[in-house]
């Protein structure tokens, strides 16, 4: 089982990815901005980072975009309300692995995420 | 200003209804219970002439989440919900344990995130037709007067829009809401610039 960061501004889906994660036996760290999840990543290293777009302060691509710049290795999976073709490309495009849309079925979820433990080092 | 004739409507429609269709599915699989869509209503409107919009008339309180969007258009897209369908559809999604001190933030977060959900459901995949990108704004989750709500996010009472609603409902449940979009009168021609390319193809 993993460490998964989940940086999403929203308690509603918080909760309700958090509670598909957990129940699959993963730790759950959360962030509510892109500014929180870097200020976290500079103290932690989860195994895997899960971030939605539409966020303050900092959004998924800025965070994207932070993390690329800084080399990073982990993989990152964006889950998110935006169904535009152009944002999955750009999100593709800045490192992360795979993108879902809101709300994500529990299968596709935890799927998506063992496909991405799989190229992290867990 | 631009002149729509049938087939513009048409294909207007038809483009709202695969937006709108996409965001039952999603509501769908949220609820797990069916959504019967009704046919979007379109209309270019001044802002006074809002009032007629659903949920209930313009004094009436109403919950509503906006999704405010910009790109080549522009506009503000709305989630209304009266108060008693609200308060019903926030009570499927969240579990009876919440504590009641929670109830007020749980439901406000709760019908953001759902309106966040559909309303880019709508306007996503309008966008992926056009082959255009939108900026979206944080959704904001408001209740009060319809009126009052609507003159909050239109500021400018000079200026006519394109309004487009339709109605859905939780059939079991006895849900209903509506998505009302409002384009600003700036972004018409660019819109159905993109309209009329799409069909064309």
């Amino acid at each position: 089982m993993a460490v998964i960061l989940h940086t999403d501004d929203s308690s509603f889906s918080r909760l309700q990815i958090g509670k598909v994660l957990k129940k699959a036996g993963h730790e759950l760290l959360h962030a509510d901005s892109g500014k929180a999840a870097l200020a976290l990543l500079a103290e932690k290293t989860p195994d895997l980072i899960i971030t939605d777009i539409l966020m303050p302060e900092m959004d998924g691509i800025g965070l994207l975009e932070a993390l690329k710049a800084q080399g990073n290795s982990i993989p990152v999976l964006v889950v998110t309300a935006d169904v535009q073709d152009d944002t999955r490309a750009t999100c593709l495009a800045l490192g992360a692995f795979e993108l879902i849309n809101k709300p994500p079925k529990d299968e596709e979820l935890l799927a998506t995420v063992a496909q991405g433990l799989g190229r992290g080092k867990v | 200003m631009t002149r729509f004739d049938d087939a513009l409507i048409d294909a207007l429609r038809e483009i709202i209804n695969i937006g709108v269709g996409r965001a039952a599915g999603t509501l769908n699989e949220l609820l797990g219970q069916h959504i019967a869509l009704e046919v979007p209503q379109i209309r270019i409107v001044d802002q006074h002439e809002l009032d007629g919009v659903a949920p209930g008339s313009s004094d009436k309180t109403v919950s509503m989440v906006m999704l405010q969007f910009s790109g080549e258009f522009s506009g503000f897209s709305t989630l209304l919900f009266t108060a008693d369908c609200a308060s019903k559809l926030v009570d499927l999604l969240v579990d009876d344990e919440t504590p009641s001190s929670e109830l007020d933030a749980i439901k406000t977060g709760t019908l953001t995130e759902v309106g966040n959900i559909l309303l880019n459901a709508v306007m996503g995949s309008i966008a992926n037709l056009l082959k255009s990108h939108l900026n979206y704004t944080i959704p904001r989750y408001q209740e009060g007067s319809l009126r009052v709500l609507l003159d909050s996010i239109w500021a400018n009472d000079s200026e006519s829009a394109l309004e487009i609603t339709t109605r859905f409902t939780v059939q079991s449940s006895q849900i209903t809401g509506e998505f009302l979009v409002l384009f600003e009168v700036g972004s018409f021609n660019t819109f159905i610039s993109g309209l009329q390319a799409a069909f064309d193809e």
